[in-house]
């Protein structure tokens, strides 16, 4: 029993548990669960189709619905400037990327809470819930787009063929959209009222962001230092004109964005590092 | 790197916060405006304090303690689910948790659907699901029910289909944390037999379990954690016997509270002095009551915290003041070891008038306990004679 007295009433400092952290082993063991993130994918469509009467219906609703109250509501009489585009196509292209976003961070940002009793009981990498989250997001916006080739074939238009473009701006908002979940997720552990003030946010979000009107709001002046702040409004914009106007994308906006998404990103990633380590405890 | 399947824990250390954790708004700015103020945290509780264990490949280590001692935050530790808050840690190998995993399962989907959903939870590829399905199934019993909404499952097929898809794992390392006393007996066995199946494959095992007797017959290591600290370590029956000694002494604590009678004095033994195995046994006990009382008398016999070995019982009139009672066991059942004696006295209505509660131990002489084989089997608590002829036909 004389061990009980040995034991010092705090550990010595170098004993201090240090996790090593490294980029490249990091995404490889999330690759070695993508096999796991596919499942949980899986188990909230199943789970959702088998409850819901209309199926796939309730994915296509939201962005119809906003769709149609920004056209009788907001556009009433031509008020927006759309660049000759019909305006529910234009808002529709806006709203496909915003609803993913949104999507993305209301629900990823409480896949760390809703799958608590998992958090202390089985070892993964811990981003496989908020990037489940986000693929969900993803596969319920290719659900909606061919609302956008029926929309396309009710105006009589097609897509241009500038529409390639898209592929990079996917990628940034992608990027932001991934950082934005990562926060989220990892700070609502922490403060769980998080989960009542993010409605709020993303509403505010909502008309911040050129989605029910064009870019051309913003002054000139201030274009940049806006698409740094917020990368969805260079990223929506420059959908349109790649998908609507066959014009090239205001590059000098997009790297903006791109600049602050990957640093959102990167802040992100650590900030769920530095927090992943408390999860089990508090969860 | 260690070798595969063995685990290097050294002085780990765990803390979590001492006030309520809630974690709230409110919550994070008044421990924000502490720590700006310089009146630091409201301090932390440690949970483990250097705690060490070195497990090597094939190797058993049973961990006993208290509830709230600790054990199963160590466990979580090695599971890499807990982060330590210091020391050293290497797992090497594929670890299996053997815990409750019905909270993975989602109610709206089947039982098949679930099974896939809980063994990539546990880290098993689609490939080794499919592979192993039919066997799953066959082991958690849920033949017909497999297509069924697990919402309609009973708690005991949920943890039944959970403990299954962990069972088929084929890990280097086995944590094992008290899960054993899911569903009913057969199943129970079941499951130990898996386990010890595993063992013999060479699995390295950790066990957590207040089933001493199990974690003596499983084991070959032990760690006793008190209040996180490591009381005793070592091989098993050292380690569990220090432990069933802290625990009867802790009991006497209790002794007189509640109840309306009091045991005045017990005496345990034979004519000759220390009972022995297949000799007689006398107790004697003295009871105290302030009014004459018609009550049933119960005295039993443990080894430990564990459940009663054997219990006897008779209707008891009580007059005011001393009784005494005399109980004499003829021929001992019990095999060489330390064993406490239990009283409790009740009413017609069951009620309490003395709780049933351990009054003293005493020790046994006697052969030895034959050991079973190296397996999940409970060390038989009893010592039957017999009489052996091998004839060749």
């Amino acid at each position: 029993m004389d061990h009980l007295t040995a034991v010092p009433a705090q550990p010595p400092v170098h004993l201090r548990y240090h996790r090593r952290l490294h980029l490249g082993e990091a995404i490889r063991e999330l690759w070695t669960a993508r096999e796991l993130i596919r499942t949980l994918v899986e188990r909230e469509l199943r789970a959702r189709y088998k409850q819901a009467v209309l199926g796939t219906a309730w994915t296509i609703i939201p962005p119809l619905t906003l769709m149609l109250v920004f056209t009788f509501f907001l556009h009433r009489g031509g008020r927006i400037d759309t660049g000759g585009i019909p305006y529910p196509l234009f808002a529709y292209v806006g709203l496909l990327p915003w609803t993913f976003f949104s999507a993305s961070v209301s629900r990823g940002g409480q896949s760390l809470l809703q799958n608590a009793a998992l958090l202390n009981k089985v070892y993964c990498p811990r981003e496989v819930y908020p990037i489940s989250s986000i693929v969900i997001a993803g596969v319920d916006t290719l659900v909606a787009l061919p609302i956008l080739a029926i929309m396309f074939a009710i105006f009589r238009t097609a897509p241009q063929p500038s529409t390639l473009l898209a592929l990079p701006l996917l990628a940034v908002q992608l990027a932001f959209t991934f950082g934005v979940t990562l926060i989220v997720s990892s700070v609502s552990v922490y403060l769980r009222d998080l989960r009542h003030a993010l409605p709020i946010l993303l509403q505010l979000g909502l008309f911040a962001t050129p989605v029910a009107y064009g870019s051309e709001v913003v002054p000139a002046a201030l274009r940049l230092p806006y698409a740094f702040i917020n990368p969805l409004a260079p990223v929506i914009d420059g959908y349109r004109r790649v998908v609507l106007l066959g014009q090239p994308p205001a590059w000098d906006a997009v790297l903006a964005g791109t600049l602050s998404s990957l640093l959102l990103l990167a802040l992100g990633s650590i900030l769920f590092k530095r927090l992943e380590t408390g999860f089990a405890d508090v969860a | 790197m260690l070798p595969r399947g063995s685990i290097g824990a050294a002085h780990i250390w765990k803390r979590f916060r001492a006030d309520p954790t809630r974690n709230y708004l409110r919550d994070q700015l008044a421990r924000w405006r502490d720590l700006v103020r310089g009146n630091g945290h409201r301090g932390w509780r440690w949970a483990l304090r250097d705690v060490s264990l070195t497990v090597e490949p094939g190797g058993a280590v049973g961990i006993v303690g208290t509830n709230g001692s600790g054990k199963s935050t160590f466990l979580k530790i090695l599971n890499r689910v807990m982060y330590p808050y210091a020391g050293r840690l290497e797992v090497s190998g594929r670890v299996a948790a053997l815990i409750e995993i019905g909270a993975g399962l989602h109610p709206e989907l089947t039982g098949g659907e679930n099974i896939y959903l809980t063994g990539s939870l546990l880290g098993l590829r689609r490939q080794e699901i499919a592979a192993r399905f039919d066997e799953i199934v066959a082991f958690a019993e849920l033949d017909p029910a497999i297509e069924r909404q697990v919402k309609f499952y009973s708690s005991g097929m949920k943890m039944r289909l959970g403990f299954a898809v962990a069972a088929s794992l084929q890990p280097d390392i086995l944590l094992v944390d008290e899960v054993l006393a899911v569903g009913d007996a057969a199943f129970q066995q079941k499951s130990f037999n898996r386990m010890r199946a595993m063992l013999s494959e060479g699995v390295t095992l950790v066990f957590v379990s207040h089933d001493l007797a199990s974690v003596e017959a499983t084991c070959t290591h032990g760690i006793w954690l008190e209040n996180g600290v490591v009381a005793a370590g070592g091989a098993v029956d050292e380690v569990l016997a220090a432990y069933r000694r802290s625990i009867e002494e802790t009991a006497h604590a209790y002794v007189g509270t509640g109840g309306v009678l009091r045991v005045a004095r017990v005496a345990v033994g034979s004519d000759h002095g220390t009972a022995a195995s297949h000799e007689e046994l006398r107790v004697a006990t003295v009871i105290e009551s302030p009014h004459a009382l018609t009550s049933v008398f119960y005295l039993g016999v443990s080894e430990g915290p564990a459940t009663p070995i054997f219990v006897l019982q008779r209707d008891l009139h009580l007059t005011a003041g001393a009784t005494e009672v005399r109980c004499l066991i003829r021929r001992l059942p019990l095999p060489r070891g330390r064993f406490y004696l239990w009283l409790g006295i009740f009413d017609k209505a069951g009620h309490d008038l003395l709780p049933w509660h351990p009054v003293t131990h005493f020790d046994v002489a006697g052969p030895d306990l034959d050991r079973p084989p190296r397996g999940v089997v409970r060390l038989a608590p009893v010592h039957v004679e017999a009489a052996w002829e091998v004839d060749a036909e």
